[in-house]
């Protein structure tokens, strides 16, 4: 896929690709983390305006990495719906639309925080709901960063970005993915989903992305703090 | 009205101004001839602006119209020898005093209260503000007192109450104070919205304003009065001159050939020390919070024998530190004060004879306020003494003193329909009893900030508030207002209580109390900075060293710490830019320096610092234009000295910027300060082929200006601000629980959602609006770059940066400007690596 990098975790081979999701080849599974789905509805029936479009591209997106990677599951790493206030009939009518046309994917949840109070997706949108740490091959997919003996976890929760410096006082904040010894946690997915900065460590290895292109970090270092 | 009529009409009322002269003449005094101008326009039912300085009598010009008119009803009534004035008995509301600062009010209050008490009137007179204890709430909830002195955000709050219209049925006046200081804020437009439903409920109340002698008094009465007023029944009315003011300088012993930047301006603390030494009572003023913290710090440091009778004052002190302060100050306890514009207002203290300013003055009219703090006993003079905290400054109190010799007074200029604060002021009517659009419409025109408002506009706001603004989706699970008949109003009682706390919060960032563990508050600081801290971590606030323990219940827990040293707070919005007045003066002085003129001690001063600016570059003339290259371990720097403040060199930055990446892929950094701008880039920019190519043209600004705009940031830091005021965040409420949370989402994250899936929605048009209207105040802006096509470019190629670059080269704080791909950008970059705290 273009603007995706094919790495190595666990022993597997992954793809980050640019749309924020990771795709395990040999395991014909897509891996999305932190849709956020209704996060938009959950604003309106509070009387704070959100357009609703926010949920149709996250939708379309979902189609298109479907389409070119040609997987047959998605596993959702937790963060399905936002609350139970999002779920309103517009949007949970779009997402009745998206899984009927692709009526043969197997997909699975990995409850995180957010399902717990929003409940989970309706039967009929054939998501089977777990809590995790789900184990699949050498990889525990889960929501929250953990770790898990005898298992890589892959993860979300955190919406991890990361700040870059370089030359001539450049300075940049883009969605990243994390890997660091025991766990790698995952881009949000949602559209209407924000960044948190990650403290990273030695030996961690970052990935960013722009949305076009995932891009490894080479060097980790320790900028110069500004005076305040 | 002529000025015969005027005197005739003088003489007429004289005699019935008995009551107000045997008062007056009870304290010793006579009222000035302003004073009884005011009482007969008042009582002939005119409206009006007053104007003069701090501590002239402005305040008993307004009051005692109203208590006149009560005397006069009342003549004929046989008082009731009443001890106490009860609230179920006294008079309803009859008068709305609005004043900016809550911190005010008390004062406020007291001052309104003698006349009361010594003419025996049965008014009840309180103020209502943030900081009112709950149960006079609870009180002023079943009956409000005759006079009540209130804030801007207590008006909104009143004007939220289903029984507003029977609140203000004996409404006869209301004065707000300080109108300069509100006039060009959204609390100012906010003000004028309320004055607009006033005038609808009570049409008889007469609206006083209190002013500070401001460049533009007519706009100032028009934003008060609405466009609606006749000019004959309105006037603007002068008061007493000013007292003269000496302004000077503190020159340090050792000038720096650099101008050493931001708050290492410390060197100056022993002649701070001395100076305050000379006085009974000093208040040492700053341009910023932090200032306040690091001074105060200083000070003592140097004189700890002063522990007790040193304090500072600034405005996210909690209320009754800053009313020990302020008791302190008046009763001559405190033999030093450190302080921000927190106490430029109001209040007078009497007992303080030196005033000391640390660093940029600024604006001519503000040091002028400043100065009027001291010498308050009759016929003394005020003194204000600058303290540089970079050599450049000096140079600003000497432009400064020019600005004042020759009478300048800066503008503040009013803003033009911000549509957050008519979103917010529509909810607000919509709970005060609901409305019927047409008419709210032309309410809402009568104002003079949106005496412009299209109909498009209108309509956008009510669809934002009851459908989401976009014509193409219904969302029946959105409806902030909904229609009830014929009118609007707002039925959701959890919309009603977030909006009712969302008022108070129009100004500043969100906000987190600072408490002890066990015990009282000290006052708030912005959430970003708590956010920033880890348990242990030490800071310094409110004068005191803490150590941080946790956040819980959005409040940020404290504990003393031993050590006084630790970060000190920052908090954002408080850098003001250069008036366009005082640039003007600089630019005389650095003229005059050109040519080999120094005059005044401050020139003086810097006269080493200018000649070693000539030797490596050029000391610009007022017909020039300086631009510097040079190149460092960072990259190639651009430096441009046009010296036309901060916020326009931030537009200038961003346009030439803009312009320059035009022409090949190119990322820039920017910083910008009062007296020009760098652009850094880590290749070599191509300055003379965009000198040739019209660099600095004022052509193609209308597609250039805003293409500019959307390359940085601006607008979407702008738009913090707005998504505030139109209640798309919360600044957290108290003791929300989980369901708040689910409702978090920054301001950054609603602009770029709305700029990709609304881009019509207005609110993001008003951001790019106010940027360039008043962040980057697009007239001066034009005005500026007027003049710069007409200067002579002078490009220096300096062997080191220069004294006048120094300040710029270490400003962190940056904008960003590219034409290149972002994937190319980052792989030029490094991951910075935060110290591993074993936790994410």
């Amino acid at each position: 896929m273009t603007g995706a990098v094919e790495m190595d975790a666990a022993g597997e081979e992954l793809e980050l690709l640019p749309d924020h999701a990771v795709f395990w080849r040999r395991g014909s599974t897509l891996m999305v983390a932190d849709p956020h789905f209704g996060k938009a509805a959950t604003f309106r029936a509070a009387g704070i305006f959100v357009p609703e479009e926010t949920t149709a591209m996250t939708l379309t997106r979902l189609d298109e990495l479907l389409i070119a990677t040609g997987a047959e599951r998605i596993i959702f790493l937790g963060d399905f719906l936002h609350a139970r206030e999002g779920r309103a009939p517009s949007t949970l009518d779009a997402i009745e639309e998206w899984r009927a046309a692709h009526p043969w994917i197997a997909m699975t949840l990995v409850r995180g925080n957010h399902d717990v109070r929003a409940g989970d997706p309706p039967d009929s949108l054939r998501i089977e709901c777990v809590d995790g740490p789900l184990i699949d091959g050498p990889f525990a997919l889960a929501h929250h960063p953990s770790i898990v003996k005898g298992a890589y976890v892959l993860a979300g929760h955190v919406h991890p970005g990361a700040r870059l410096y370089g030359a001539g006082r450049e300075r940049v904040r883009v969605p990243c993915f994390w890997f660091g010894r025991d766990y790698a946690i995952l881009p949000a997915f949602g559209e209407f989903t924000g960044l948190a900065d990650i403290k990273a460590n030695p030996g961690d290895r970052v990935w960013v992305t722009t949305g076009e292109e995932v891009i490894a970090i080479a060097s980790v270092s320790v900028p110069q703090r500004s005076p305040n | 009205m002529t000025a015969l009529a005027a005197s005739i009409d003088l003489l007429n009322s004289r005699d019935t101004f008995v009551d107000v002269d045997r008062w007056f003449a009870s304290r010793g005094w006579r009222p000035f001839g302003f004073q009884r101008e005011v009482w007969s326009a008042y009582r002939s039912g005119e409206s009006g602006l007053i104007h003069a300085a701090t501590g002239t009598g402005k305040t008993l010009a307004a009051w005692w119209g109203p208590l006149l008119e009560w005397l006069e009803e009342t003549r004929d009534v046989v008082p009731i020898a009443a001890k106490k004035v009860r609230r179920s008995t006294a008079p309803p509301l009859r008068i709305l005093w609005i004043t900016p600062l809550r911190a005010l009010a008390a004062d406020t209050v007291e001052a309104l209260a003698a006349p009361l008490r010594d003419l025996e009137i049965p008014w009840t007179l309180e103020s209502r503000t943030g900081d009112t204890p709950a149960a006079m709430r609870a009180r002023q909830r079943k009956r409000l007192p005759t006079a009540l002195v209130t804030t801007p955000e207590s008006l909104s709050l009143l004007l939220t109450r289903e029984d507003v219209r029977e609140l203000f049925a004996d409404l006869r006046a209301v004065v707000v104070d300080e109108w300069h200081e509100l006039l060009g804020t959204k609390r100012g437009v906010q003000v004028e919205l309320a004055l607009a439903r006033v005038r609808t409920l009570a049409p008889a109340a007469r609206v006083w304003g209190l002013s500070a002698t401001i460049g533009n008094l007519e706009q100032a009465r028009d934003s008060l009065l609405g466009g609606t007023h006749s000019r004959a029944s309105s006037r603007i009315v002068k008061g007493v001159e000013p007292k003269r003011v000496i302004v000077d300088s503190l020159i340090p012993p050792i000038i720096e050939r650099f101008p050493w930047a931001g708050h290492l301006g410390t060197q100056m603390v022993p002649q701070v020390v001395a100076a305050v030494e000379e006085g009974e009572s000093a208040i040492v003023f700053t341009n910023t919070r932090s200032q306040t913290e690091i001074w105060y710090q200083a000070i003592l440091a140097a004189r700890p024998e002063w522990a007790g009778t040193i304090a500072l004052h600034h405005g996210s002190l909690d209320r009754r530190k800053r009313d020990w302060v302020e008791d302190g100050l008046r009763a001559g306890t405190l033999r030093c004060v450190v302080a921000t514009s927190s106490l430029d207002l109001g209040v007078d203290f009497s007992p303080v004879d030196r005033v000391l300013q640390i660093g940029s003055p600024k604006g001519i009219a503000r040091l002028l306020q400043r100065a009027g703090r001291s010498g308050h006993r009759p016929g003394a003079v005020s003194r204000i003494s600058c303290v540089p905290t970079n050599t450049l400054e000096l140079i600003e109190v000497a432009a400064v003193r020019d600005g004042m010799h020759a009478g300048a007074v800066e503008a503040r200029a009013p803003l033009e329909r911000p549509l957050d604060v008519l979103a917010q002021h529509v909810v607000t009517v919509a709970l005060g009893g609901g409305f019927e659009p047409a008419q709210l419409l032309a309410e809402v025109r009568g104002t003079r900030a949106y005496a412009g408002l299209t109909d498009d506009e209108w309509k956008w706001t009510i669809a934002f508030l009851t459908s989401g603004g976009t014509a193409l989706t219904a969302y029946p699970e959105y409806a902030r207002l909904v229609r009830d008949g014929d009118r609007y109003v707002v039925q959701d009682p959890e919309i009603a209580r977030r909006h009712k706390m969302a008022i108070g919060t129009i100004v500043g960032d969100a906000h987190i109390s600072v408490n002890y563990v066990h015990g009282r508050a000290l006052g708030s600081v912005e959430e970003s900075f708590i956010a920033r801290l880890s348990p242990g971590d030490r800071f310094v606030f409110a004068g005191t060293p803490l150590e941080f323990i946790r956040v819980r219940d959005m409040k940020a827990w404290v504990k003393r710490a031993s050590s006084v040293k630790g970060a000190i707070p920052r908090w954002a919005g408080s850098r003001m830019p250069l008036s366009g007045e005082l640039a003007e003066m600089l630019r005389g002085r650095l003229g005059e320096a050109s040519e080999g003129t120094y005059r005044d001690a401050e020139m003086e001063a810097v006269h080493p610092m200018l000649e070693l600016q000539r030797k490596w570059s050029a000391i610009p003339r007022p017909s020039e234009l300086l631009i510097e290259r040079t190149k460092s371990r960072d990259g190639w720097h651009l430096y441009f000295f046009p010296f036309e403040g901060r916020l326009v060199h931030e537009g200038l930055a961003a346009l030439l910027a803009y312009r320059l990446a035009r022409l090949k892929p190119i990322t820039f950094s920017m910083s910008s300060n009062d007296y020009g701008f760098e652009l850094t880039s880590a290749e070599e920019p191509p300055l003379g082929e965009a000198l040739a190519a019209g660099l600095l043209s004022p052509d193609n600004l209308v597609d250039d200006i805003p293409a500019s705009l959307n390359a940085t940031e601006m607008a979407k830091r702008q738009f913090r601000e707005i998504a505030r005021v139109a209640g798309l965040v919360f600044p957290g409420f108290p003791r929300a629980g989980k369901s708040a949370r689910q409702l978090q989402a920054t301001s950054g994250l609603f602009f770029e959602v709305f700029r990709q899936y609304d881009p019509s929605n207005l609110l993001l048009t008003q951001a790019h609006r106010e940027v360039l209207e008043r962040q980057l105040e697009r007239s001066r802006l034009g005005r500026t770059l007027q003049r710069i096509a007409g200067a002579q470019v002078v490009v220096t190629s300096p062997p080191k940066i220069t004294p006048l670059a120094f300040p710029l080269w270490v400003d962190r704080n940056r904008e960003r400007v590219s034409s290149e791909k972002l994937a190319d950008r980052i792989r030029r970059m490094q991951l910075s690596l935060e110290r591993a705290a074993g936790k994410t």
